[in-house]
This record gives C-alpha cells, structure tokens and sequence, in this order.
C-alpha cells in the first residue's frame, strides 16, 4: 500500500510533463481548430537541440540538404541549403535554452505558414494528414539530424539527473518531480491567465466562437492562428528541455499520446483542464505500473503496457461516452472526402501490373527481387487501408500494429520449440500448426484485434478517431507485440520465422544460400497475393456493400435512414481490413528471417499511411502507386537513394513533405486521382468531347479572354 | 375502418428541460395523406426524428404498423418501411444520384462483401426498376449519374425525396421537401405528391408552403411550441381560428387558401385520372 502511494506521488513528474504538453495542444487547437499530432515532437526536436549545443555547441535548423551527401552524391560535393550551424564550444545552459526555445518558436512558425494557414478551410481529413505529415516529416528530420545514438544530458536547473530526493513515506522521489509538477501548474496558470485577461487572449477566445468576433477586436483571425501555433509550440519546447533530463529525447514524440488525453479531459478547450488531466494520467500510469509489479498481476500484462495502457483508456472513455451512436442533427460537418471511384477495368490493370512485376522480379532481371517485394508488401498492406481509411472514411492509424500482431503471432503458432537456422538467438516455441493454419490462424487473430479496436469507432468519428488508433498503436505494441509471455521470448528484440512451406513448396524469401531476401518463389506468392487481394477491393468498391460503406463515410445520419446499420457496417469494414494488414503481415514476416517489434513501429505504420494517401488513398492504384514509393521500394531505389543506414529517414522525411503537398493541394486525393484526371483530360482533348469539361480553370477561357491577354502582354 | 399506419400516443421529447414535443398524439391511417404544420421551431422535424430514433422519447409510445418502435434503432425502422427525408439534405455527396439511390434500395446481408469482392453480387431487376421509377417521377432521370453536388439546391432536395422512394417506405416522411424548390419544381412536386399513395405508401408531410399542404393532404394537424393545437381536414383547418391566430394570420390564409384552389385546379386539369 505504503509503495503504491509512493509510486501514485511519483507520479506528478510524468503527469508535469503531459499536463505542459496538453495545455500546447489545447493552445494550437484554440487558435487554429487543429489537433496537433506533432506537438510531441516538437518537444523532441527542442530538446535534441538543447542537447546537441550542448554537447557539440552545433544547431540543426529543421529541414535537410535536398541533396545529401551519400552514395554517388557525395562525389558531387554541393551542399544546397545550410542545416547546422556551429555557435561556438561550450555554450552556456541559458543560451541553450534559449536556443532551443526560439527553435520551437520557428518551428511554430513554419507549421503554421506552410501547413495549417494553407489548410485552414480544408475538410477533417485534410488537417488530420496535415498534422500526422508534420510529426512523420520531424521525427524523420530528427533521425536525419540528430542520428540514432542515446543522448544523456543531465538537465539544467532544478531539473537535473542527480535531484536530490526527497523522503516520503519512508521512500524516496527525486525532487526534480515536484518541480515539474510546479512547472506545469505556473506554465498552466500563465496560460489561462493570458487567455483570460489579455487582449490577444480574449481575441482568441472570440475567435474560436467565430472569426468575426476577433476581427472586431482588431486582430486577424490569421494572426491569431499564427501567435497561438508559435504560443503552443514554445511550451512543446519548454517541456521537452524541463524534461530531459529522464529521458531520452526521441520518446517526446510519442508523449503526445497521453498529452492528447490530457487535452481531452480539459475538451480541447480548457487549459486548467488540460493541466488537471495531464496529470491524473501521469498519477494514474505511475501507479498502474507499480501495481504490475505485484506478485498477483497477471503475467501476460507487462507493466510498460499498463503504462502506455492508461492514457488510451482515458481518451477512449472521455471520447466514447461524449460520443453519439449517430450525429446529431446540425453537428459539424467532416467537408468533402477524397473521390473514391469505381475501377472498371480491373483485370486489364491486373494484368499489366503482374506482367511488370514479373520482369522485375528474379525470372527475368537478376537482384530486383528484395525491392521488388518491398513495394509489393507496401501495396498490400495499404489495400487495408484503402478498404477502411478510403471507402468507410475510417481515419485509422494502427492497421500496421495488427499486421505485426498477425506476423508475431504466426510465428508463433507455426514453432515448433527446435532452432529454425543455425545463428537463431532464440527458439521460440508454439503450436507447430502447418503453414497454411499458421497463417489463418494469425489473419484471424488480426482480425479480432482489429474488431476490438474498431469498437470505439462506433461512436468516435473523425480526427478523435485518428487519436483513439494513435494511442491503440502505442498500447498494442505493449501488450500484444512485445509481450514475451504471450508471443514467445523473442518478442522484445528477435522472433525467428519458422520456414514457411505450404503444400510441399518453400514461399519463404530468405535464401540460405546467398543470405539475402531474393528467393523467386516467394516473390511469385505475393505477386498473386497482391493480385487476390487488390481485385477483391476493387470489386468490392463495385458492388452493394461497398457503395454501403461510402455511404456510411459520406453521412452516417442518412446512410441509417437509408436502412444501413451505420455500426455493423463499420465493424465489417475494421474485419475487413484488418483481415488484409494481417495477411500483409504473414507475408512480410515470411520474408524476413525473424522478425522484431521495430518491423512494426509507429512510425513504420505512420509512413505507409502517407505513402498509401500520397498515391490515392481510395483507390487500387493509389495503392499500387503508394507502393512504389516508399522508402527501400522501387522509386527509392531505381533513384539510388539507398547507400546508408538514413536513407529510410530520408524517404520518409520526402514522403511527409508529399503527404502534407497533397493535402494541401488535392485535399487529400493522392496521385491516382491527378492521374485520371489528367487521363480525363488528355482523353477529353482528343475526342473534342464537350460533355467532359477540363478541370483546369485556365482551359476554361474563352478564345477572347485568351486574346486580351495576349494582346495584354504586347502591348 | 382503416388501420392506422403510424400512430403516436403522448409522444414527449424534451431538450434541456423545454418539451419539443409535448404529449403529442397522431395517427397517419394507412393509404392516406397527412400533413404537419406549424410555424418555425414549432417541433415538426423533432417529431420526425423521435419517430425515426433519431432523438429519444422521453415519454409516450410510438406504433408503427402495429408494432411498438420506441425501442429500435434508426436503421430498423427504416427497414420496417418507415422512411424518412431531411430538411437538410444530408445526400452521399460523394456518390452519384443513382448510387444514393440505389444505397437505399439494395438489401445486403452479412456476406454479401464476399460476392462483392468476387463480384458475383446478383443484380436485383425489382430493385433497378424502382430506382428508376423514382428518378422518372421526380425528373431525375438526365442527372441520373451527376454527383448531387453538382445539382441545383432543388433538385438535390428531390434527390433526398427520391431516395426514400426507392427505399420503399410504407410510409414516408417528407420533412418540407418543397423548401428551396423554385415555382416550377414546386408544382410539379405538388403534382407528384398525391400518386405515390398508388404505390402501396402513405405520406407525411411537412411543409411551411401552406398552398401545397392544403392541396394534397387529407388530413392536417398542426403543431406549437411542441402541442397539436387544431387538427381537420383542410377545409376544416382553413377556418380554424386558432390556427389562423397561431399560424397563418388573419390575412396570409387568405391568401394560402386561394393558391390551394389554384393547384388544385391546375393539377385537375394536367392530370389525367
Ligand atoms: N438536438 C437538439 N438539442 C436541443 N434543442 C433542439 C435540438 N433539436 C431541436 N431543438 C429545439 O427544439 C425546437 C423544435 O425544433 P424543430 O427543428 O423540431 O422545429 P421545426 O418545427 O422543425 O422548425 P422549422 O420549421 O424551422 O424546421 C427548437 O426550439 C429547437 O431549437
Ligand atoms: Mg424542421
């Protein structure tokens, strides 16, 4: 007992820390209406630079040399756009703060001019891709910049590594906790007491009631927006230097799960609320994790999960129970949604897609096989998402978490105790079920997964929806995918992957003789996987209960009028889809040697996500093309961007700019869709079909409109 | 003597302590059609939508078909054939006018993703004919494959009339379907009201234009501040007292009045019996 109170009292460190990060995000939502996914890594990317002046007396600014100095570039020896400045050794503790701070401050800056401004009227989903571009593109540049390694700084101020402790209860906290709980508490007030007695605060607070209101009081309502992105994003940065001293600073990005259910609690609204929350959750996780150390806890629930397991319940609590089983009448509408159209001739674009991959692959052209199946891989993974992001219009970011639950649990299943290759570390154990059953069974268990946590989706809709999965994403890897009393030793780092023979024939691509991934019958396996599964979504957009599931995503108070059971409909398609990640998942650890939780991670997951919507999140061919481009694909590698470890970073980086590009520009349609514009359009010219109008509004001019201009121009 | 098709009794709704609805009784007799009026925020499209489920009862009972609904979900009973529009669109504005349609008309079961994905789902010639029926009647046919963003505000409002049509109601409710149509549309939906009750269904109608209420419905009630204050045929509502006092004043039901005779006339005149 005596230790739990402990731990709850401990508890108030964490909790500082989610309580400053939640009253940032209730700051940018306030002034812009934007849910920021990335708040936590702003924190990261202001922390990364506190360190590295620090240390190396070196600032990265946020972005990358376009041209990188790797593989053949580096012969070319240009450096286009300056990244790291040196300011000198041994800088002091306040410069650094003070660096690290105007660095957030920037980083508010450019969110807000090149991301959030340009979004301002764009439907949900456009903001929901903006903000999840933002925080893939900066937890990219932070791998680009900052590289992999640990940092270890002590801290500064009271909040330092070796902070006295202070005795409670006969146990010991360090001191550094209460100052971070004091922290919050002074960052919250100042807050609220500039929202409240301010002009620039009550403008703000009339601007979120509408945008006249602020106008009146003499302020832009873009003005607003900005000063509340930079406002938020200096108290990102100031949590991440008060904190880093307990942690490493690459985790921030990830503590925008639990500041998210701190700014819920306070309803996105309320940054005493928000302080409030942030740290109940942290008392509530500190304890949790103390109690999973007890004799009687269940071992099948590690303690990391219980921890990561608080902040998801606590979101899904608040958002379930506020939640409607239908909107109501007059609620806010979501905006338009990407065009989902119908693919007519399916079997001809099979065909061809098929008879490319096959010259690509080993058959024909020697060593494109591992890449070759990389993009196969992607683009079976993203046909889920096609089915539940695209059709049902379910904004869901752990799909990819269940094709890891599908991958771990059949190795899993298809073990049989003894050592599947000589240098394995671990022998995992299992059922020793043949092939085919192994792989069932996993695509089963995803599944189920997958209709467990498609639950919440009965009643969150939306951007909440994308926060309830984003927080699912952390939880599962605690629970399911590292947990190595369920999934055998291995799941922490190693698990290796039984060979896999179905019927008789080896569809594995590891290749014990040339140790690389190139084995020719795997790739043909999943070139006729791809090609199941892809003809089955596009059928399935064809026929009656795909035209149900746009209807669901278009309005869900019509579809049920329209006789539609607006909850079974969305649990189908979470089965559906969850169903196809988990198949992605069998199939991408049959191409692996074993396979480790970091196959699966959340930024892994994030990156699919905006290579499938950068290609055309509602079609096959925007999954095909999402494919091609992500990072170790065919695009990536045709353009020999694949000479070192950050190469992946790199690609991701370039696909959040894209992701965010597309956003902006084809509210979220992807390239499939310019692409049959595009096709639309050609087509239109050379028949002189006058039905078909050109979308271009500058084809649209009259012959004499044409002529003023040109005759403009002479003159 | 009929059976009643849809029947409500004390049917209360209350939002915040204010009854939107107020112990409201009404029958809708099978094969007839029935009007609801009442001025702005009096509680017609409440009384849609607790009918419907949308909002809950917070007392009385509603009986549809026999069968008490106060307990089912919005989708079930829109599959026990009691349909409804909205005041506010609310189209798949992401399907074409035939899809939202045809969403409406197509009955799935729980496997039928799988004859999706093979693309085996058998097409339903009753239902197709329906569809078609319904964009005929409302003049839908030419924008049949438009999106319904690209359509007119009126004819969009027929696409929602349209959809419930091929939902196939035994009753369908028309929350003011003829608001934001311009003089054309209008009659001629005034025209195409009265033969949907040939298509085995009875209709509810709400609306705020007094001529074309008065000119195709059988029975009127009329509602404020959530209470049936006069109810009659429209001979009989016309020179209700309260309603003139409460509704139509005094001067416009007059007026209203004259403009019923005048649909009514023309639609004698165009429409071959
Ligand atoms: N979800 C709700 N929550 C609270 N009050 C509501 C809600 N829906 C409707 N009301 C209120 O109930 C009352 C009746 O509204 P209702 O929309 O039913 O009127 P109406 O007769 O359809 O009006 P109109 O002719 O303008 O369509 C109004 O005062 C309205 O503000
Ligand atoms: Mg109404």
């Amino acid at each position: 007992m005596k230790e739990l109170i402990i731990a709850l009292i401990a508890g108030v460190g964490a909790g500082g820390l989610y309580a400053m990060l939640g009253a940032g995000l209730v700051v940018a939502f306030r002034g812009s209406g934007v849910i920021n996914f990335a708040h936590g890594a702003v924190a990261a990317y202001a922390a990364y630079t506190f360190d590295e002046l620090r240390e190396n007396g070196d600032v990265y600014l946020p972005w990358f040399d376009p041209i990188p100095e790797f593989g053949f570039l580096k012969t070319l020896r240009i450096n286009n756009l300056p990244v790291k400045l040196h300011l000198g050794e041994d800088p002091s503790t306040w410069l650094a703060v003070a660096v690290a701070l105007l660095m957030s401050a920037f980083i508010g800056l450019l969110m807000h001019f090149l991301v959030f401004r340009p979004l301002r009227n764009a439907p949900t989903l456009g903001k929901v891709i903006g903000s999840v571009g933002v925080m893939l593109y900066l937890s990219s540049i932070i791998a680009v910049n900052f590289g992999g390694q640990n940092r270890a700084d002590v801290g500064f101020g009271g909040f330092t590594t070796d902070s006295p402790a202070v005795e409670i209860l006969g146990g010991t906290i360090p001191r550094s906790n209460f100052y971070l709980l004091a922290a919050a508490v002074v960052m919250g007030a100042a807050v609220w007491a500039l929202y409240r007695f301010t002009r620039f605060g009550i403008s703000t607070r009339a601007a979120d009631e509408n945008e006249k209101g602020a106008a009146l009081l003499g302020y832009s309502p873009q003005f607003i927006a900005g000063a509340n992105w930079v406002l938020a994003s200096v108290l990102a940065g100031a949590a991440g230097v008060l904190f880093i001293h307990k942690t490493q600073p690459a985790l921030f990005v990830l503590f925008v799960v639990p500041a998210l259910g701190a700014a819920l609690f306070g309803n996105l609204s309320s940054v005493p609320g928000a302080t409030v929350g942030g740290l109940l959750i942290g008392i509530a996780a500190s304890g949790g994790v103390e109690l999973a150390d007890k004799g009687w806890w269940p071992a099948w629930l590690p303690a990391e999960g219980v921890r990561n397991t608080v902040p998801l319940l606590v979101i899904i609590l608040i958002l379930y129970f506020r939640g409607d089983k239908l909107p109501i009448r007059g609620s806010i509408s979501i905006g338009r949604q990407p065009r989902a159209p119908e693919s007519n001739n399916v079997l001809i674009g099979l065909g061809v897609c098929v008879g490319i991959a096959i010259l690509l692959s080993n058959i024909f052209v020697s060593s494109w096989e591992a890449i070759l199946t990389t993009s196969l891989l992607a683009t079976l993974f993203m046909f889920s998402l096609v089915v539940l992001v695209g059709y049902l219009g379910q904004i869901s970011l752990v799909q990819f978490s269940l094709a890891g639950v599908a991958a771990f649990t059949m190795t899993r299943l298809a073990a049989d105790g003894t050592k599947v290759r000589p240098n394995d570390f671990f022998v995992n154990t299992g059922w020793d079920l043949p092939d085919p059953l192994a792989a069932l069974g996993a695509v089963i268990v995803a599944t189920i997964v997958g209709l467990v946590v498609g639950i919440p989706a009965l009643r969150i809709r939306g951007v909440q929806l994308a926060v309830v999965t984003l927080s699912a994403v952390i939880a599962l890897e605690d629970i399911l995918i590292r947990n190595t009393t369920l999934l055998g030793e291995g799941a922490k780092s190693t698990n290796p992957t039984p060979e896999p023979s179905w019927f008789g024939q080896y569809v594995g691509a590891f290749n014990p003789d040339t140790n690389r991934t190139d084995y020719w019958k795997y790739t043909a396996f999943l070139i006729l996987a791809v090609s199941l599964v892809g003809v089955a979504v596009a059928n399935l957009r064809r026929g009656a209960m795909g035209r149900k599931f746009l209807a669901v995503r278009a309005n869900e108070r019509a579809a049920a009028a329209a006789g539609i059971d607006v909850s079974k409909t969305k649990m189908l398609g979470f089965g559906i889809s969850s169903a196809i990640a988990g198949i992605a998942g069998v199939l991408f650890a049959y191409k692996l040697p074993a396979v480790s939780s970091d196959n699966f991670s959340v930024f892994a997951g994030l990156a699919l996500l905006a290579f499938a919507y950068l290609g055309g999140i509602t079609t096959i061919g925007g999954a095909v093309i999402g494919g091609l481009l992500v990072a170790g694909g065919l695009s990536a590698e045709t353009l020999g961007v694949h000479f070192e470890d950050i190469d992946v970073a790199y690609i991701n980086a370039v696909g959040a700019i894209g992701l965010i590009i597309n956003a902006i520009v084809t509210g979220g349609e992807g390239i499939a869709m310019l692409q049959t514009d595009q096709g639309k359009h050609i087509l239109a010219g050379l028949r002189r079909d006058p039905t078909i109008a050109p979308p271009d509004s500058v084809l649209n001019l009259t012959q004499e409109e044409i002529q003023g201009d040109v005759e403009g121009a002479l003159v | 003597m009929t059976k009643n098709i849809l029947e409500t009794d004390g049917l209360t709704v209350t939002f915040g302590g204010l009854n939107a609805n107020d112990s409201v009784d009404l029958a809708v007799p099978e094969g007839t059609f029935v009007g609801l009026i009442g001025p702005n925020g009096a509680g017609k499209t409440t009384f849609i939508d607790a009918i419907t489920g949308y909002v809950g009862m917070s007392a009385g009972t509603a009986t549809f078909d026999g069968e008490d609904i106060g307990a089912l979900k919005p989708h079930e009973r829109a599959g026990k054939g009691l349909i409804r529009t909205f005041q506010s669109l609310e189209l798949f504005e992401d399907l074409s006018v035939r899809d939202n349609l045809l969403v409406a008309g197509y009955p799935t079961k729980w496997y039928t993703f799988i004859l999706d994905m093979l693309h085996m789902t058998p097409k339903n010639q009753e239902i197709e004919e329906r569809v078609d029926w319904a964009l005929d009647i409302l003049n839908l046919t030419d924008v049949a494959d438009a999106m319904p963003t690209d359509l007119p505000h009126g004819r969009r409002k027929l696409v929602g009339v349209a959809r419930a049509l091929a939902a196939k109601p035994k009753l369908i409710l028309l929350d003011e379907p003829a608001a934001g149509l311009d003089t054309t549309e209008s009659t001629n939906l005034g025209r195409q009201l009265r033969t949907f009750l040939d298509h085995d269904m009875s209709v509810f109608l709400i609306d705020h234009d007094m001529g074309l209420v008065l000119s195709v419905c059988d029975y009127i009630y009329v509602l404020d501040f959530g209470q049936i204050i006069a109810q009659g045929t429209p001979a009989e509502i016309r020179e209700d007292p309260a309603v003139k006092a409460a509704y139509l004043g005094e001067q416009a039901g007059e007026v209203q009045a004259q403009e019923a005779d005048r649909i009514r006339e023309s639609q004698q005149e165009e429409v071959p019996s």
